[in-house]
Formats: structure tokens, sequence, C-alpha cells
């Protein structure tokens, strides 16, 4: 019955296939096409002017300062989110918190279903220089020389916007790596402990390696979501002071509909494509993905 | 048998869109004569969102043919979509829009209809407006949009600090710096300011700038078109220094709070003096009462511009050039500026309508009176200055400003930035 019909899976995936097509690759291809050329959002005709949107781009300083905050964006990303996110699931799933660890589990997670909007307009209070809490808790514990108007200072701006990503996001990495916790076979631990091992040795020798393939997913997760973030700088500092805190996707944004060049900003998509490509190609090659698990 | 219940089920089906064709047809032919017009502004928030809701009502009551539909979005959300709506193949019929560059940019693209043949036809809703208004919605001669409500920007004081301390109202820009450094020595926020959306710098920049600068140099300057105009005239970089001056005034971290938080700040007290809009008048004198003052910015030492005059423009509402019913459309326009309409939104959304005579005492305060005199008795009125120039120049003044504010850059550097943005836009006319 199957192979009289071998045109019917087709059939089958061919609503998907389409709608991919249409909302994902249409508009992929058309963006890069769109990118050599020179147009407003409301002009009737299009200029075509090469890669001169790109040269024009690779000669912005903007550019690099966006790039270097989203490449500060994934380093921290990395090192809270999965690091920490992988730390934090080992001790919650660990026999001692046993009693505590769904409250936490809990608590944690409760910033990830939080809309981010809601989360951004909340650490604009935050971190207000008059009445924020971040600087009354410093001058609080006698501090006072470090208060600062955090999202209002070059130096600052962009790292206090990363810091609220962390917050919101470790929970959701956290949850990743508990699932995967659970599936490892209780057998590894017991053959751990029987050799000697202490906590420390059994983290580092049984969890890490056997959560291997969903370090891959996190980390692939948290780097492209490093290069695609948007709104938390967009709400929280709108790419200032200057330029200070722009990342691509703001630059993309200020570019598109502040200063009306679409295809400087189609431009910019397209480097944010491609950066997006190369970073998850260089990790599948790293982890070889799917050979084991 | 399977067959033909797949035959059964779609042929029910396809039987099922055409009848639902031919319904929707036969309703649409009972209404043949309602005409839908989409109306798109930019107050979602109260009460001005009320107030059209309401107007629109009432309009649809006397026109029974015509039907409005309201969408809105707020300021800077409303000014990147816009743009991309009238792009479309579907764009609104009524929009709103800021005068100057702003309105210039539709108009130049052939978005808007020319409304010039209206205006003039009917003298007796024209002639009551405050004709200079119409100004900022005029290129090469051709009207595009009719002026909905005027607003200048002026410097607000706190009547109760400034008797507390014994300071008088500042007549000139050192008076300012000497009776904010009073205030500042008394505890207080001298000036409140929120740089974070960064149009509140422009309106700083444009007032400054008409005071240090001769008025030709800056017609010269602001022209697109004009390829001389370079901004090279050494009153812009000293514009930037007097507003450095105030910058020990401010709030801490200007760069970090928005407009609203300094319009708070003044409001509960803490700060004595704020750079605002007439138009606020509405929202802070239920707080401050007879404690709120207003005064014009006031004049610089050594500068070279018209000491008596003004920031200030017209918004307005235009019509797209694609819309269907350009009668009706226009209906509505008339509707929403007559002088009974002005009256009413003087009073309940606290916008003074470009409408002659709709100020008066029974719908508005002394201090309101007293700034729409502001703005009639000034000598020159400006537009607001991100409105005034291409939004490329714009957009260099006010990000270099931010860094200037941080510490991060000098007047000079600033206005070098300006310069090349400048050379940018022009060249590419």
């Amino acid at each position: 019955m199957l192979h009289t019909k071998k045109w019917l899976p087709y059939l089958y995936i061919a609503p998907c296939i389409l709608f991919m097509l249409l909302f994902v690759y249409y508009p992929i291809v058309e963006n890069l096409r769109f990118s050599f050329y020179e147009f407003s959002a409301f002009s009737p005709e299009k200029t075509y002017i090469g890669f001169e949107n790109f040269l024009n781009l690779f000669k912005d300083e903007v550019f690099y300062i966006a790039l270097k905050n989203n490449i500060w964006y994934a380093v921290i990303s990395i090192l809270c989110q999965v690091m920490g996110g992988l730390i934090l699931a080992a001790i919650l799933e660990d026999p001692i918190t046993r009693l505590v660890s769904s409250m936490f589990r809990t608590i944690f997670f409760i910033p990830v279903v939080i809309s981010i909007t809601v989360i951004a307009l909340l650490f604009t209070f935050i971190y207000n220089p008059d009445i924020g809490i971040l600087n009354g808790f410093l001058s609080l514990i006698g501090m006072e020389e470090h208060a600062r108007a955090w999202l209002g200072e070059s130096e600052t701006a962009i790292f206090a916007v990363i810091a609220v990503s962390q917050w919101q996001s470790i929970g959701y990495i956290m949850m990743l790596f508990i699932v995967s916790i659970q599936n490892i076979p209780r057998e590894l631990y017991e053959a751990a402990e029987m050799d000697g091992a202490g906590r420390i040795r059994k983290f580092l020798s049984v969890t890490v390696t056997q959560v291997r393939e969903m370090f891959f997913v996190a980390s692939l997760i948290t780097l492209t979501g490093a290069f695609t973030v948007f709104n938390e700088p967009y709400i929280l500092t709108g790419g200032g002071p200057g330029n200070a805190s722009e990342v691509l996707g703001t630059l993309l944004y200020n570019s598109a509909f502040f200063k009306d060049q679409m295809g400087y900003a189609s431009a910019v998509a397209t480097v944010i494509l491609v950066l997006s490509l190369i970073f998850s190609l260089i990790q599948l090659r790293l982890f070889k993905s799917g050979e084991d698990g | 048998m399977k067959k033909l219940l797949i035959l059964a089920i779609v042929s029910i089906l396809s039987l099922s869109i055409i009848a639902g064709c031919s319904s929707s047809k036969s309703s649409t032919a009972s209404e043949k004569d309602v005409v839908e017009l989409r109306f798109f502004h930019r107050w979602p928030n109260q009460p001005k969102k009320q107030y059209f809701e309401k107007a629109v009502k009432e309009f649809e009551e006397q026109h029974p043919t015509i039907k409005i539909k309201t969408e809105a979005v707020l300021n800077d959300s409303y000014k990147e979509k816009i743009r991309v709506v009238l792009g479309s193949s579907n764009p609104p019929d009524v929009f709103f829009s800021w005068s100057g560059e702003f309105a210039y940019n539709f108009a130049r693209s052939g978005q808007s209809l020319n409304l010039t043949d209206y205006v003039k036809e009917d003298a007796e809703w024209s002639n009551e407006f405050i004709q200079s208004q119409f100004k900022p919605f005029t290129l090469d001669g051709k009207i595009y949009g009719i002026p909905w409500s005027t607003d200048g920007k002026a410097f607000f004081y706190n009547k109760k600090i400034f008797d507390e301390l014994g300071l008088e109202v500042p007549k000139t820009w050192s008076d300012l710096l000497a009776a904010s450094d009073k205030i500042k020595k008394a505890g207080y926020t001298p000036i409140g300011f929120g740089s974070k959306a960064p149009w509140t710098i422009s309106h700083y920049i444009g007032s400054l700038n008409q005071l240090m600068v001769p008025q030709d140099v800056i017609n010269e300057d602001y022209d697109r078109k004009n390829a001389e105009g370079d901004f090279s005239h050494p009153g812009y970089v000293k514009a930037l220094e007097k507003f450095m001056e105030l910058e020990p005034y401010f709030n801490k971290g200007v760069n970090s709070v928005d407009h609203e938080y300094s319009r708070e700040l003044f409001k509960s007290g803490k700060a004595a003096i704020g750079f605002f809009q007439l138009a606020e008048i509405g929202l802070i004198e239920p707080t401050l009462k007879e404690n709120l003052g207003v005064f014009n910015i006031p004049g610089i030492e050594g500068g070279e511009g018209n000491p008596n005059s003004i920031t200030g423009a017209p918004e307005g509402i235009m019509i797209s050039s694609k819309t269907k019913h350009p009668k009706e459309a226009m209906e509505f326009v008339k509707f929403l500026t007559s002088k009974e309409k002005g009256i009413e939104q003087l009073a309940e959304v606290s916008e003074y309508s470009a409408v002659k005579g709709t100020t008066n005492e029974e719908n508005a305060s002394k201090l309101q009176q007293e700034a729409i005199d502001l703005i009639a008795n000034a000598e020159e009125t400006y537009l607001w200055f991100d409105t005034a120039v291409d939004i490329k120049i714009v957009d260099a003044y006010l990000n270099g400003t931010q860094q200037m504010l941080d510490g991060k850059k000098t007047p000079e550097q600033v206005m070098k930035d300006v310069q090349k943005a400048v050379k940018d836009v022009k060249s590419a006319q």
C-alpha cells in the first residue's frame, strides 16, 4: 500500500513546507535581494547599488560597537546562563536539596514566563539613578561611591542590559539541564560513589559528561539569542547613550524605521543571518551533535 | 466507499465556501452606500483616546453614510508605523502628522493628498484658522495638512520654590544659571530633564540654536536643498556649550530617564524648573495649581539670533493620496478642526486648537491663556528641531548630545559629526 503511493508522505508535509517557504525562506531571499538596493519604506522605486550597503556597513563605526556588544552578550550569556544554569540544575537535583528543590525550581523559572516588556520596565525602575533600589542598596551597605546611572553611562549601559537577560533566562536553561540530569542513569552515580568520588568529582565526571548533548542545545539557544537580541536593549536604553549599547538588532531597527534606510537595514539583517549561521555550524562541528545520544 | 466519502466532504466544503461568498456579497450590497474611512492617530492613551472615540461617534451620527474605523499607536511607534502603512497598498484615509519635515516627507513622496482646493473652496471654515499655522504644512505653495493643534516650548517653574528662595523669574541666561545654582544649594533639583528618549534634546537644541545663530543662517542650514548651508556657523557650537552649562543643574543620570520622569519630578515639587510643552500645562496644573508659572527661554548674552522667538508648531491631519473617498475624508477633517471641537479639545485634552478664538475664560485657565499669548506674541516661531531638519542630521545631533551629556564628546566633536551628516544628506539631493 505504502510503496504504491510514494507521493503521499510529501502531501502530508506539503502544508508545512509551503508555510516555511512562504514565511521563512522567501523573506530571507527577498531580504538578501533588498540588501543590494537603496530605498525608503514608501519610495516606489528601488535603486540598485551593488555591494555599497555592505561596504558602508563595514565602514560604519556603530556596526563595530554593535558587534562588540553582541559578542559581550554571547560571552556573558554562555558563562552565566549555560555554566550557571548547569550548576544550578546540579544543585537542585542533588539529594540534599530534595525538599526545597521544587520551590526553587519555580522561583528560578518564573522570570522566564514574564513578558520581556514588563521585565524591562521593571528594571528601568531598579536602575533609576534617583529612586532605583540598586543605588539605594549600594548606599545602604556603604558603597555609595559605586552608585551610578547604570543605563545612562556609556561604560555600564550594555552590561546593565546584559544583566537583565541573565536574570531572565537562566531559569530556562536550568530547566533544560534538570530534564537532562534526570535522564542520567542512577547506576553511574552509584558506581562513581563506589570508586570514592565526592560531590564535585561526581558533578565533573558524571553530570557534565552526560549532559553534553543538552550543553550543545543550550549554548546554541543562548548564542543565537545573543546575536538576535533586540527587546532588552530597545526598551532599556534604545541603544543609547549615543550608540554605546547598540546591538545589531537595534542598529537594524534604527536604520530601517528611524532613518528610513531600508536597504541598509536589509544588509544588517543579512550580516546577522550569516553570523548566526556560522556560529551554529561551528558548534555543530565542535559537538558533533546527533552522532551520539 | 472511501472515495465517495471524500467526494462528499469536498463537495460540502466547496458548497459552503460558495454559500459563504454569496452571503457576504449580499451583505455588502445592502450597505453599499456606507463609506468606510480609516483614521490613524497617535493617542492610544487617555484622555485623548476617549476624546477621539466620542468625536467619531458624534460625526457618525451626523453623517449616517460614513463609518470611521480608528487605529492608534503611541508617539515614537507612530513615527515608525505611519511610514510603513503609507507605503503599503492599503493606507489609512485620514491620518495624523507632525508638521515641517515630517509632513513634507509624505508630500514629497506623493503619499498625501493636496488639500489646497478644499481649503480655498470653504473659506468660511479655513479663515477661522490662525493663518500662520498652515505654513508648516505647505510645500511649494500647496497645502497638504490641516493644523489641528498648536503648541510651544517654554520653561515651567515652581513658584513656591522660587518664593521660598527669594528668586525672580530669569530674564537672561545668566539669571537662569544663577537661580539654578541657588536652587541646587537649597537641596532641590534645579532643572528636571530626561534624555533616554532623545527627542527632548532636540527641543533644547532647536531653541538654543535660534538664540545663538542668525535667522537667515538657520534658514539656509535647515533647508535640505540648500547645499550652502553646512552648519558651520560658530553659533551652533556655542548653543551646545550653553546647553552644557545647564548640565550640572539637571537631575542625575539624565540619559537613563524619560521625559515623563522629569515631568513627575517637576510635578512632585522635587525639581524647580522644567522645559516643557505648553500643552503639558493641562497635565501639571491640576497638581501644582497656582504654584505653576511659565516663562519663555531667556535671551542669551552674545547670541546672534532673535531673542523674542519661540519653538513651537502645529500638529495636524493629512489625507492619504490613495483614498477612494477624499470628499468624505475632508468632511471628517473639517469636523475635527471646527471651532466647537477646538473649544472642546482644550477643555478635555488640553490641546490648543489652531482655530482663532478657541481659548477663553471658560475652557482655559489663566495660565493657559498666558501660554497661548506666548505663541501669538513671539516674533518668530521655529518648528520642532527634530521635524525641521532631515532625520539623519537629527540623529547625529541626538546621539552626539547624549554622549556629550555622558562626558564622552565635546561640543566641537558633536558639531563635526553633525556637519558630516549634513554633507551626506545634502550631497544626496
